[in-house]
């Protein structure tokens, strides 16, 4: 198959993902327990995309605004929209990364980096350059890796025998949280 | 919305190929021969190739190496001279007005205002001042993967393009479901390939 085809056949696993993803952080009031890691903060925010139907056809739906309207998307979802686009906050250990998400290509938009020591260090000379790019690169793969991991809970209760539960689940939360 | 902007937008690809064992001397040497060549002094319509993630300028690496640790860290610089349909259109037009008020003939062939189009076309481009985009990326040689500085699709097809001139290597966009099957065991493989979408309401 090649990554077109993947694209058009395979959508439905990063959307899916990042649906459970919402369930998943209001599970707990924003933590998710990492395996190996513990708990670390996953909250949905501000804007989300939602998309129903292909091609000429397709309508997308844009919610902005507090946590509390989200209702909307919710909605959204309950009508069979898909969450294609969700803005992010994430906080592991002492660092808080921004970030919008997108479910179809598992592309990161508007990434903010927590600031840190060596971030802060202004110096011109190459070491310190260098010193500051690295910093920012290993925060870049951090968020990248722990949406990995995130990922990899999903994929292991998706292929898992504790699907249906899990399913079960996530449509009690999602026409709970439509009626409030 | 690059490497080094305060909101950084980027997708992710792994890298597909067997690197050879000089790799370091490899990258230097391709790197240099698929650096930038400047066209603003010559009438080239189009020129892609590598500079410094610190300075569009600095085509040669001169004062910031494009390796730091295990990264290579790179931009890809387009200069492309273009011009808009509209105004193509007007001085195409223009010049067919001029020659049949000097020939005194009602109207032009097809093939005759073909040639003046291309003729404007190459007037106007020799004239154009190139345009400039720069887009990083950032490769983790020990992983193989890569981080691409921008979700403009066009930008992206050109970098797997050039990518694979530069280094003989091939870059795979990594969507979900590829990059799946790279985080769960052999297990769960097969129930991988088998997901159809579920229902959430």
């Amino acid at each position: 198959m090649d990554l077109i085809d993947i694209i058009a056949e395979k959508k439905f696993v990063g959307q899916e993902f990042l649906t459970w993803l919402w369930y998943k952080s209001e599970e707990r009031g924003g933590a998710v327990c990492l395996p190996g890691a513990g708990d670390i903060q996953v909250v949905f925010e501000k804007h989300m995309l939602l998309e129903f139907g292909e091609g000429e056809a397709q309508e997308k739906l844009i919610c902005r605004g507090l946590q509390t309207e989200l209702k909307e998307a919710r909605t959204g979802l309950l009508m069979g929209k898909k969450l294609e686009q969700a803005r992010i906050r994430l906080a592991r250990g002492d660092y808080e990364w921004y970030f919008t998400l997108t479910a179809t290509l598992f592309e990161f938009r508007g990434v903010k980096v927590p600031k840190t020591v060596e971030s802060e260090d202004e110096g011109d000379g190459q070491a310190a350059v260098e010193g500051r790019m690295l910093e920012r690169i290993g925060m870049l793969e951090e968020i990248s890796r722990t949406v990995d991991e995130l990922f990899r809970m999903f994929l292991t209760v998706r292929t898992g025998p504790d699907w249906e539960d899990e399913l079960r689940r996530v449509r009690t939360w999602l026409h709970k949280a439509a009626e409030n | 919305m690059g490497l080094l902007t305060a909101s950084a937008s980027f997708a992710r690809y792994t890298v597909e190929g067997k690197p050879p064992d000089n790799f370091w001397e490899f990258a230097a040497e391709r790197i240099k021969s698929f650096s930038f060549r400047d066209i603003d002094d010559t009438v080239d319509e189009y020129s892609i190739g590598w500079v410094s993630v610190q300075s569009m300028f600095d085509s040669e690496f001169a004062y910031a190496s494009h390796a730091v640790a295990d990264y290579i860290v790179l931009t890809m610089r387009i200069d492309e001279r273009k011009i808009s349909a509209a105004v193509l259109n007007k001085f195409a037009r223009k010049e067919e007005e001029r020659i049949k008020r000097e020939r005194q003939v009602p109207k032009l062939s097809r093939n005759h205002r073909l040639e003046i189009k291309e003729q404007v076309r190459q007037q106007l481009m020799s004239r154009a001042v190139p345009v400039p985009a720069v887009y990083d990326l950032c490769w983790n040689l020990a992983d193989n993967t890569l981080f691409f500085f921008s979700n403009n699709k066009k930008a992206q097809a050109v970098l797997e393009d050039f990518f694979k001139d530069s280094f003989g290597m091939t870059l795979v966009l990594q969507v979900p479901f590829l990059a799946a099957g790279k985080l769960v065991d052999a297990d769960a493989q097969d129930a991988l390939e088998r997901l159809r979408p579920a229902i959430f309401v």
